[in-house]
């Protein structure tokens, strides 16, 4: 019916309209929002069309063409004839509904009616078919008459065709086809806001605004109106469109995610085409695959792999438990308890034993949560300690005083202590280092206590004062009554030994580095090492007449023998001597020979015998030592060059041998054979003087 | 002309190998060298020279002994570290090819190794392994508390859990914990097994941090070990002292978070008894006498049930009561010593303690129990308590709060410190400095031996006065009486070997040779002389003896003294310039550690003294 006239409503609701705002909203109108949207009637209307006679469909649609050129072509000519049959056609059709008729009035006049509309919805479907019931049979009625049979009859064929059931071209179905549709396409609504019309339609007229009313009214209006929940607003034709049952129905089934057609079976039972039921007339006529009947050889091999495996033990049920399971832990020392060991074992064994690692070393008491208070650092302390690089730290730990067991945290560093140690013990390399626990005290030497060397002399006896300035050297003569000092004040003197009385003084005006008594006991001769010269002196006061003769003799004989000149000596130029005799007032004081020299001489040996005597001065080189014979005046280089700086000599007291100390060494010269006898090494760092004992076997 | 030696054939070069031929020659990865290292006890060394060692190259290496990594090709555990990496490129195959129910098969069948050979290498006798035990204990003490994090196996946690409450049960059962630590690191606990002395250190109950810088896996491989070797030294130990092995676990005490109680330690002899019986028991069903068998059953039947119960009944009496264990103990005369050690290794036998909440019950459970005492406790730390807080019995409560609300007038509460200190010193100390909401005495180390001049902290010498033995930690000397002690004994000596009853005569008594002939006097002085001397007694030192005896009395002046201190000096320093250059060197050095030890001395000294006007000003 909705489609019936589709091609008259065009005209009629744009002409209708405006009537339609100024009046109450007419029946036909909301018929027409109403029914398209009941998917189910336009199914059955479909279905209808399907189910008619298939050429008739073609002639219907043949006529319908031929009505709408005729259409086009009248254009508004027909329509006051269309809008009459409209009008008669709704008559009519109200005529057969009766008391639906009006029942659809009330509806389409009051909305809000809640109860009565889901049976108005019924009735209106029903009221439908009835309609369609009848046209149809009307249909069938005039089923004979066809165009042909009005030819030349067009104004009969007119008449007749007005009595003609509508033609149900199926488009029921497309909503948007069946609306008053409003044109604007895509165009906001919102522009509209400001004119009396929502759009236009397809004829380009404009469709006026359905009259709404204000918020209250609505308010007030949903909230009687059951249908709230299935009404939804179509804001294009601004208009409240009420959803049937089943459009509730296919919207939730959106909601729910299923299929949105109630009718559609997703589970429809399959037909097995292509089943193992040899059919009488199979598919395809392809003929059976070998695989098809002769059983797969690797299926054969995996399954037989597996046997293989299932039959050599490699596959067993895991649930099975394991019977021959011993204990997680036994007794592994039992054997070693006994005794049983075997040699191998027991020499792998010594070999492991050879470095346990070391124990960690056990707290002190300034690990404890709560200890003595000096054990706790200071701030200065805390800080260095804070500051340090953690490996260079002496502890690992600062010292803390929690005072109560029970505000004592856990130590935040406890794995990694213990994992430092799992890294020491199997990263650290180790090493056996023997350290014997010496006792300082056991290494001290056993002195005797001094008290034990008594007597010694302890204290002073005698002090021998005359010197002014410092001595540098003291001597003892060979019959050991008399002393002699030399001095820095230029002075050598002579003292009694026993009583400390100064004998005589020698005034040499140059520092006295050395004094030696000759250590003949025949003579009584001394020599002094005074600046750079050399004096052998006799004192006259000691010797009585006989050892001053002899001494006399021995020093005077150079003189006799100096003045025989030689030819051999080649040296004697080259040697920094002079032998001279002193000035008279020298002699007087018995000063015999000076041997002057060109530097400093530093100390003075005599040779037990009284005729040689060494002297050494402060000379570079082997100029440094010489050796000179009293009885001929004459100078010897025994040494063409000496290592490193002299620092004393001597002459051995038994033997022909020399000794010369240089700063570390002493080396002994046989001066027969002009050769090294040996060199000894003190490991000192400074030799400053050396004595040979007087049998001639000890060097100090 | 012999045939010229190659080079690097014997020698340091043979001994040593360093770490890359190693590898090269076991043909395993690094990390399964290291492994290996780990797990066999196989350390780097140094050697003498690094160059002869690494055949001319001063390069920096490790080396390793090179019979070591001998025996490590015929280590077994090769083999099975092999088999693991085959089946881990299985699984993983079988894993990229999405096969799972070949990488389940796999897994099912995943290759399991063992150590247990390593533990009898490693340790051929029972004391070597109890030697060894230290780092052992504290790794599996360690991981016992350890949380179920990635890096750490929680089976290995529980495991750990297990081994450490065995381990405890022992040291509780024989009673041979002997000295207790606070530290701030840890409470240490130090226990006497077979005359070995075993140290370990166990952290305060808290979660232990997992920190990012430990490499898991290192201390995995040393836990798997130690797991292993603590497991058959419990074994042992459980054995030897006729208990089961393993103590059952008493899965409702264990919920209750029990703690030690969650283990039930069982004596052994009566099990072994029980199975004896059973085989003798099957013996008879086979023999032809079926009757007598089955009244033999009968009778087995029923004493298996009243064995079980005389077990249930020992297994009480070995776990808390106290007083039969001292009744054998005192039971005979030659066990004198013994009962001395039960005494003070029962230190705790009279008490009953209850624990407040707030005390650390895992620690203080091990040690009153261990001294053999019996305790309680509060039910929020742990189910299982045999005395309620109200209980009479009660002797002593352990509380660390500053103020304690409602006391129970029949018992002292004191300070936990109480237990750990009295445990230390031997015997039950005052309680008068450990009761509640006042500092406790300072907590001193008992790992610290005083040597000659070191510091000795008040509180240490102030027990050692209480305990009545002066002499032992004092600031005096020692080895000036040891001293005299040894002078004394040689004048004895002397006499001895004169065995003149005179001479020992003139020794004691000055007064009586003061009436004979100053002859006879200036013989016997010579005489006495001359034996000194042949016994090594120096001419001085018997002077001084001589002359000490007389002068005893006399208290000697200080100047007096200063004048001898100045001689001792001048004559240590002539000792000291007699030396050699290295003897000198030595002596130098004890001297610079003895004058470090005095300034340290010193300085806690003087930090003691402020530390002192500190408090008191504070007061």
């Amino acid at each position: 019916m909705a489609v019936q006239n589709k091609g008259k409503k065009r005209g009629a609701s744009s002409r209708e309209a405006p009537a339609v705002v100024e009046k109450e909203p007419l029946f036909p109108v909301s018929k027409g929002i109403d029914i398209p949207s009941d998917p189910e009637e336009a199914s059955d209307e479909e279905e209808e069309v399907e189910e008619g006679d298939f050429d008739e469909m073609l002639k219907e649609m043949a006529r319908d063409q031929g009505i709408d050129s005729d259409d086009n072509n009248e254009g508004d000519e027909v329509e006051d004839d269309e809008v009459e049959a409209d009008d008669e056609s709704d008559i009519h059709s109200s005529d057969i509904e009766g008391a639906s008729s009006e029942d659809g009035d009330d509806e389409s006049g009051e909305d809000d009616d809640e109860s009565e509309e889901a049976e108005e919805v019924e009735e209106d479907e029903s009221s439908e078919h009835d309609v369609e019931g009848a046209e149809e049979l009307d249909e069938v009625n005039m089923d004979k008459l066809t165009i042909r049979d009005f030819v030349g009859d067009i104004q009969g064929w007119k008449e007749y065709r007005k009595t003609l059931p509508q033609i149900d071209a199926g488009y029921a179905s497309d909503s948007s086809t069946e609306e008053p549709a409003n044109t604007i396409g895509n165009v906001p609504i919102e522009w509209y806001e400001d004119y009396p019309h929502i759009g236009y339609d397809i004829d380009g007229k404009r469709i006026m605004r359905p009259a709404t009313g204000d918020e209250l009214d609505r308010f007030l209006s949903n909230m009687d109106d059951p249908d709230v929940f299935r009404t939804a607003r179509d804001e294009v034709n601004q208009q409240d469109v009420k959803l049937s049952a089943e459009e509730v129905d296919i919207i939730r089934r959106i909601q729910g995610g299923s299929i949105p057609d109630a009718d559609y079976n997703p589970y429809e039972a399959t037909v097995e085409w292509f089943s193992s039921k040899t059919m009488q007339t199979p598919l395809s006529g392809a003929p059976l695959a070998k695989r098809g009947f002769i059983p797969s050889k690797w299926e054969h091999k995996r399954v037989m792999k597996i046997v293989r495996a299932i039959r050599q033990g490699h596959i067993t049920r895991s649930s099975a438990p394991n019977k021959d399971a011993k204990p997680r832990f036994y007794d592994v020392w039992e054997k070693a308890a006994q005794g049983e060991e075997d040699a191998a074992q027991q020499k792998r064994l010594a070999r492991r034993a050879r470095m346990p690692a070391p124990r960690l070393a056990l707290p002190t008491h300034d690990e404890s949560y709560h200890p003595p208070a000096e054990y706790l650092p200071t701030d200065a302390e805390r800080q260095k300690w804070l500051d340090e690089d953690a490996d260079h730290r002496k502890k690992n730990y600062l010292p803390q005083d929690f005072g109560a067991l029970r505000s004592v945290p856990g130590y935040a560093r406890f794995v990694q202590e213990r994992f430092q140690r799992c890294l020491d013990l199997y990263l650290a390399p180790r090493m056996l280092k023997r350290t014997t626990q010496l006792n300082a005290e056991e290494l001290m030497p056993k002195l005797p206590d001094p008290r034990d060397l008594r007597p010694f002399p302890a204290a002073e006896a005698l002090a021998y004062i005359g010197h002014t300035g410092r001595v540098r050297s003291i001597s003892i003569d060979p019959t050991g009554l008399w002393l002699l000092s030399g001095s820095d004040d230029g002075t050598v003197r002579l003292w009694e030994i026993v009583s400390g009385r100064c004998a005589r003084i020698w005034n040499l005006k140059e520092t006295v580095h050395m004094v030696a008594w000759c250590p003949s006991s025949d003579v009584c001769v001394f020599a002094a090492a005074a600046g750079s010269r050399t004096l052998v002196v006799i004192p006259p006061e000691l010797c009585d007449e006989q050892k001053r003769l002899l001494s006399e003799d021995l020093v005077r004989a150079g003189f006799n023998s100096a003045a025989q000149p030689e030819d051999g000596d080649e040296d004697d130029d080259s040697l920094p001597v002079s032998w001279d005799m002193p000035t008279t007032a020298e002699q007087a004081s018995g000063i015999h020979v000076s041997v002057a020299m060109h530097k400093t001489v530093k100390a003075v040996a005599w040779h037990r015998r009284g005729d040689y005597l060494a002297t050494l001065t402060s000379e570079e080189g082997g100029c440094s030592v010489l050796i000179h014979q009293l009885s001929k005046h004459k100078s010897q280089r025994p040494f063409r060059k000496l290592k490193g700086a002299v620092q004393s000599i001597m002459f051995h007291p038994t033997k022909p041998w020399f000794l010369v100390a240089t700063q570390r060494y002493v080396r002994i010269y046989n001066l027969m054979q002009q050769a090294l006898v040996k060199t000894l090494q003190p490991g000192v760092k400074w030799i400053s003087s050396i004595d040979v004992h007087p049998q001639g076997d000890n060097v100090i | 002309m012999g045939r010229i030696k190659k080079k690097f054939t014997e020698g340091s070069s043979r001994t040593y190998t360093t770490r890359n031929r190693a590898l090269r020659k076991l043909q395993v990865s690094l990390s399964d060298f290291r492994r290996l290292c780990i797990l066999k006890g196989i350390y780097p060394v140094e050697p003498r020279s690094q160059k002869k060692a690494n055949r001319g190259s001063s390069k920096p290496t490790t080396f390793y002994y090179a019979k070591d990594i001998q025996l490590l090709l015929s280590e077994p555990l090769i083999d099975k570290f092999r088999e693991h990496k085959v089946f881990l490129r299985k699984l993983q195959r079988a894993l990229g090819k999405d096969d799972l129910t070949r990488a389940k098969g796999l897994e099912a069948r995943r290759p399991e190794y063992t150590l247990d050979h390593l533990v009898i290498e490693r340790y051929p006798t029972f004391v070597d392994a109890l030697h060894d035990l230290d780092d052992a204990l504290c790794m599996v003490f360690l991981f016992a508390t350890m949380p179920a994090v990635d890096q750490v196996n929680n089976e290995a946690v529980e495991d750990c859990k297990r081994l450490s409450t065995e381990f405890m049960h022992y040291v509780i059962h024989s009673h041979s914990l002997r000295k207790v630590f606070l530290s701030i690191k840890g409470i240490y606990y130090q226990a006497e097994i077979q005359g070995q002395s075993i140290t370990w250190i166990v952290p305060y109950q808290f979660s232990q941090n997992v920190p990012l810088d430990v490499d898991f896996k290192v201390m995995s491989t040393f836990l798997r070990f130690y797991r292993t070797l603590l497991g058959f030294v419990n074994y042992r130990l459980y054995t030897m002292s006729n208990l089961t092995y393993p103590p059952k676990v008493d899965q409702l005490m264990d919920d209750s978070a029990a703690g030690l109680g969650s283990l039930r330690i069982e004596s052994r002899r009566v099990e072994d008894l029980i199975k004896g019986v059973q085989s003798t028991d099957s013996d008879d069903t086979n023999a032809p006498e079926v009757a007598m068998s089955k009244q033999m059953k009968q009778r087995m039947d029923t004493l298996g049930s009243k064995i079980k119960k005389i077990v249930a009944a020992t297994a009480e009496d070995t776990i808390s009561s106290v007083p039969a264990y001292e009744a054998v103990g005192s039971s005979g005369e030659a066990d004198i010593d013994d009962d001395a050690r039960q005494t003070n290794s029962l230190l705790f036998a009279k008490q009953v303690f209850f624990l407040s909440r707030e005390v650390p019950r895992y620690s203080l459970e091990f040690v009153i129990r261990a001294f053999g005492g019996r305790l309680g406790w509060d039910q929020t730390s742990g189910g299982g308590s045999p005395y309620a807080e109200n209980d009479n019995s009660i002797t002593v409560q352990i509380s660390d709060r500053p103020v304690q609300g409602h006391q129970f007038l029949n018992r002292i509460y004191v300070q936990p410190q109480w237990v750990y200190d009295s445990i230390n010193a031997r015997r039950l100390l005052e309680v008068d400095d450990y009761l509640i909401g006042q500092p406790p005495p300072a907590h001193l180390s008992p790992f610290v031996e005083y040597a000659e001049g070191d510091y000795v902290p008040e509180a240490a010498s102030k027990l050692a006065a209480a305990a009545g033995f002066e002499g032992e930690v004092t600031n005096l000397k020692p080895e000036d009486r040891d001293q005299a002690e040894d002078e004394e004994e040689d004048e004895e000596d002397v006499a001895d070997i004169d065995g003149a009853s005179a001479d020992e005569d003139a020794l004691d008594s000055d007064d009586e040779e003061e009436e004979e002939d100053e002859d006879a006097i200036a013989e016997k002085q010579h005489q006495k002389q001359l034996l000194a001397e042949r016994a090594g007694v120096s001419f001085s030192e018997y002077q001084q003896k001589q002359g000490a005896k007389p002068k005893a009395g006399k208290a000697a002046a200080g100047k007096k003294r200063s004048k001898a201190e100045v001689e001792e000096e001048e004559r240590q320093k002539i000792a000291i310039s007699m030396l050699s250059k290295k003897k000198r060197k030595v002596v130098n050095r004890t001297q610079a550690d003895a004058d470090k030890k005095a300034k340290d001395v010193n300085t806690f000294k003087t930090r003691k003294a402020q530390a002192a006007a500190k408090s008191k000003k504070k007061n």
